[in-house]
């Protein structure tokens, strides 16, 4: 059930590379089909059993203690979907008359199968197997499909993710090492024996590998650079789902396999989170490109998930969840967005662009969607973000008091950032380098009113977000953690 | 000792593949004789078609439940074979490359591979001798054919330039090696075997004696210079970039990978007492060989230089399986060289066929050749990601096996170097994909932009056809389904008597 979201687009991959021609329909039918299987395993799946769904389970290379073990489980299945969605997203959005396209294509079906795999994996050593595939197809498309500096840019990404992938790798064979056991199958009670310290080592190594991937201030700074240097859609791919393999590696891995550490690093990484949130905010609103303010947004919102994965209570990883799903779907739009702007003005720098939301000459769909993105992002009521948001607050506040207050201040600056963002380009009188611009199509307008859509219906109905995760979280944190029990007291 | 004893004793079909190999040899040198230029072609395939079936015969020595031949002098246990077939088989893929390379540059086909197969006889010889005259006849056997190899390309300079580095430096390095053994000869009173040396030291010595470690150090440096460990890997980049590209690439992988086979059989065998002192040589060895190697390989121009640090590296990665010394250690070892042999060889075939296009060899000229030669792009990008250990190629398996087996052993240092020092690695293996994949049409160099279309159906060129594919599909593929390779390299190592006592032995002084 599970490997055919593996082998379809690893197939559809090989099968856009070789095809002489209609490369774009062919990757297009491959990621409908990826969703199409994705609705078909969310309406198979129990929601009543916390445990892993589907699972496949093989034997690969005895010698390596490696086996073939898929799964998927509540924490991970919103976040498949997700990857499903935003393929298919990127895809249709791509320039029809792209360069290479076959070669594009495929890498873009590559990733999507990395992906997949990385959030199936239930294996140590098969998820850093799926980790470090995500690689060298991302590299690819940054440094051939970017902007200016696309080599320096892909390269920094290059070298922060290697590195982050050795560290996770160093901790999964310490795991599996001092734990004693001959194989890398996910097991949480393989931990549990070890001493504490021990265990701070690991957990230490394993955050500091999916801090860098996250990203986490100060291992950030390749963030700004591959998204600004990034196209559209990979840009969309980069924000909305890549990122979330930190996130889902800091709850699946951290928490689940160091619960006991993860208590006694919690106050320290709520810390973190605030420095990250702040940082991200105050960096975004000193920029003047919109897309690197998104992407700066995006090392703020992370932050939040940090947060909430550090007060660890079954409401809070709940939020962490949303905030996943939330990010995923805002920032994709809002980079879809940006990518229109740029594409009909040849700028994203906000002191050029003025009046963008002229309804007759300037962009009035886009501009609305843009205001409604920014809302979202904002935490404006009515859509997930703020949903995501108020509920890692209001989560995390009994815990974290002070760590929260802190990181509200983050959500203030990020209106503080949008706001300037939308007073200069979008508000006020259409600018003269910005005249006679181009008609956007419909084409353009698609994607971002699909996931604006979602950001409007999951906003009005979080549930249907949470519905799939909650038991699994429940029964990951069956037992009140520490931290809540002296608190009540 | 009547004959039957004598014929029991000698137990000569252990050598069958090594004497296929030198039955061919014979039949090419007649051949080239009588038929002269005319038939060098297909001489070279019946090269090809003899390594085949002495690697058949390799194959039935498998489990040879008499290993132990010419009255201790060699063995062909399951060690010995797997190392001979390693380096059977880099000649045969050696000679599928060199064909038209050789032909181009207007030097004779025939005397090559008589050449290269008398130095595969010294290095398969080498692979298998238990003995200290073998040993060392069938390392010089190994050492003059690689001289006269590097060598071959006489009108050129640069290839003269290597002979000689390559003569003068392994000239010493032998001498240095023969006196270490001669000491190892006096130490024990005049024994030759090793078993039978290590068992008179033992005798002789109760403590350890200060002559064993000279006589160490001494035997080290020779191997060393086989394997190209730092600091004695002076020789290699200038050899690399000199030599006949196939040459290298039979340096790289066959002579490498006897030069290992020494390595485990004279220090496992001949100096259990000093154990420690040698793995900790060797533990500095690994170290210096994959900073080193890494790190230079960043600032080179010429992809076979490149491509010579790299596997300077990549023998400080295998020298981690010696150092552990565990069953896991030395299987992973294995493992390590034939994924080596796979990738290394197919990065070798796709740079030789590229400067037979283009006569050039420096990384910049790369650049743009993913419009003009795809699959040569596709084949080279595999192996070489395959050399940095991007999954799921063959080489992620090797380097996460040594890995693994070091972890387990307790060489946390020596992993955590390997890990960052092949995160080095991926950035210059990538800079060479990202030349041929990344740049635009607009930014092609020269030489690519005048790159003659592809024909096959050139004389000689079928058959380095054949050997990228071979490279390319055992590099994607080896990986995925290497369970069979598994269970060789661990049969190999548990079915070894010799492995199996120190390995036992170590288990006992912990």
């Amino acid at each position: 059930m599970l490997s055919i979201l593996l082998v379809v687009p690893a197939v559809g991959a090989i099968l856009a590379a070789c095809w002489p021609s209609h490369t774009r329909t062919i990757a297009s039918t491959i990621a409908l089909a990826v969703i199409g299987w994705t609705v078909f395993l969310l309406t198979q799946f129990d929601l009543s059993n916390p445990a892993m769904q589907f699972a496949e389970n093989f034997t690969w290379i005895d010698a390596l203690g490696l086996s073939y073990r898929l799964g998927v489980d509540g924490l991970s299945l919103p976040l498949v979907a997700l990857n499903s969605l935003l393929t298919w997203v990127a895809i249709y959005s791509s320039n029809e008359q792209i360069e290479r396209p076959r070669l594009y294509y495929s890498l873009i079906l590559l990733l999507n199968a990395a992906v997949s795999g990385v959030f199936l994996a239930q294996d140590l050593l098969l998820f850093f197997i799926a980790y470090e595939l995500e690689l060298i197809p991302l590299y690819l498309l940054i440094a051939i499909w970017g902007g200016q500096k696309r080599a320096y840019a892909a390269t920094k990404f290059l070298i922060y993710t290697a590195l982050s992938g050795a560290l996770i790798l160093a901790a999964f064979l310490g795991l599996a090492w001092l734990g004693g056991s001959n194989s890398f199958i996910y097991n949480p009670a393989l931990a549990h024996a070890l001493p504490v310290s021990q265990q701070l080592l690991l957990l230490g190594t394993l955050l500091l590998g999916f801090g860098i991937k996250m990203p986490l201030f100060p291992f950030h700074t390749w963030l700004p650079d591959a998204h600004v240097e990034a196209s559209t859609p990979i840009s969309v791919l980069l924000a909305g789902v890549l990122l979330k393999l930190a996130t889902y590696g800091i709850l699946r891995f951290c928490v689940g396999l160091f619960p006991d550490a993860w208590q006694i690093a919690a106050p320290w990484l709520s810390v973190w989170a605030i420095v990250s949130v702040l940082y991200g905010a105050l960096m975004a609103i000193a920029q003047k490109d919109m897309k690197k303010m998104v992407a700066y947004s995006s090392v703020s919102h992370m932050g939040y998930i940090l947060l909430a994965a550090a007060a660890s209570t079954p409401l809070s990883f709940s939020a962490a969840m949303i905030q996943m799903v939330s990010h995923g779907l805002i920032s994709a739009t809002l980079f879809l967005l940006v990518g229109v702007v740029y594409q009909k003005t040849k700028t994203r720098d906000i002191n050029i662009l003025e009046g963008l939301l002229n309804p007759e000459r300037g962009m009035p769909v886009i501009g609305s969607l843009m205001v409604v993105g920014v809302m979202a992002s904002a935490g404006i009521p009515g859509m997930v973000g703020f949903v995501a948001e108020f509920l890692i607050f209001r989560s995390s506040f009994p815990i974290f008091p002070v760590q929260t207050l802190l990181c509200m201040v983050g959500t203030g600056l990020t209106a503080v950032y949008y706001l300037l963002l939308i007073n200069k380009a979008f508000f006020g009188r259409l600018s003269a380098p910005v005249q006679n611009l181009e008609a956007v199509t419909w084409r353009e307008r698609y994607p971002a009113m699909i996931l604006t859509i979602a950001v409007v219906l999951f906003g009005l109905q979080p549930g249907w977000i949470t519905r799939w995760s909650e038991p699994t979280i429940a029964a990951t944190l069956h037992q009140p953690p520490a931290v809540v029990a002296s608190v009540a007291k | 000792m009547d004959f039957n004893n004598l014929v029991t004793q000698l137990n000569a079909g252990t050598i069958l593949p090594e004497g296929i190999v030198l039955i061919t040899l014979l039949g090419i040198l007649v051949g080239d004789l009588i038929f002269g230029r005319s038939i060098a072609r297909n001489l070279s395939y019946f090269a090809v078609g003899g390594l085949v079936c002495s690697l058949v015969a390799l194959i039935l020595q498998w489990d040879n439940p008499q290993p132990v031949s010419f009255i201790g002098a060699y063995s062909s246990d399951p060690l010995s074979v797997v190392f001979r077939a390693i380096v059977v088989l880099s000649a045969a893929v050696t000679i599928l490359m060199s064909i038209s390379y050789v032909e181009q540059t207007g030097t004779a086909l025939a005397e090559f591979v008589a050449i290269l197969l008398t130095a595969t006889l010294g290095g398969m010889f080498l692979s298998g001798s238990t003995e200290l005259v073998m040993i060392f006849v069938s390392l010089e056997t190994l050492s003059i054919s690689s001289y006269l190899m590097t060598g071959y390309m006489k009108r050129d300079p640069r290839s003269n330039e290597a002979a000689l580095k390559y003569l003068l430096i392994g000239a010493s390095s032998s001498a240095v090696f023969l006196y270490g053994i001669s000491l190892l000869y006096g130490l024990s009173g005049g024994e030759t075997t090793l078993e039978a040396i290590a068992r008179g030291i033992a005798g002789a010595s109760g403590s350890l004696s200060l002559g064993l470690v000279v006589s160490l150090v001494f035997t080290i440096a020779g191997i060393a210079f086989k394997i190209s460990a730092v600091p004695f890997h002076q020789w290699t980049p200038d050899v690399y970039e000199g030599s006949p590209t196939p040459v290298v690439a039979f340096l790289s992988v066959g002579s490498k990978a006897a030069g290992f086979a020494l390595a485990i059989r004279l220090l496992v065998t001949a100096f259990p007492q000093v154990i420690e002192q040698w793995h900790f040589v060797f533990t500095a060895l690994a170290i210096l060989s994959m900073v080193l190697g890494n790190v230079v390989a960043l600032a080179q121009t010429s992809m076979k230089r490149m491509l010579g640090y790299s596997s300077i590296a990549q023998a400080g990665f295998v020298m981690i399986g010696m150092v552990i010394g565990t069953e896991t250690g030395y299987a992973s070892m294995v493992f390590y060289l034939f994924v080596y042999l796979f990738m290394n060889l197919g990065a070798f075939a796709c740079v030789i066929l590229f400067t037979l296009r283009t006569g050039t060899d420096r990384i910049s000229d790369y650049s743009g050749l993913y419009q003009k030669d795809p699959f040569l792009t596709l084949s080279l990008s595999i192996c070489l990601l395959s050399l940095g250990g991007i999954p799921p190629l063959a080489g992620f398996f090797g380097k996460i096996y040594i890995f693994w087996a070091g972890w387990k052993a307790g060489a946390y240092g020596l992993v955590l170097l390997a890990l960052v020092t092949s995160v080095v690695s991926i950035y210059y293996y990538l800079r060479v994909v990202k030349m041929m994949v990344v740049k635009e049409p607009n930014e092609m160099s020269d030489v690519v932009k005048n790159y003659p279309a592809t024909n096959w159906n050139l004389p000689g060129m079928r058959s380095l056809q054949v050997a990228t594919l071979a490279g390319l599909i055992a590099t994607s593929l080896a990986g995925i389904l290497s369970n069979p390779l598994f269970t060789i390299a661990n049969d190999s190592v548990s079915n070894t008597p010799m492995l199996q006592a120190s390995v036992q032995r170590q288990v006992a002084v912990k």
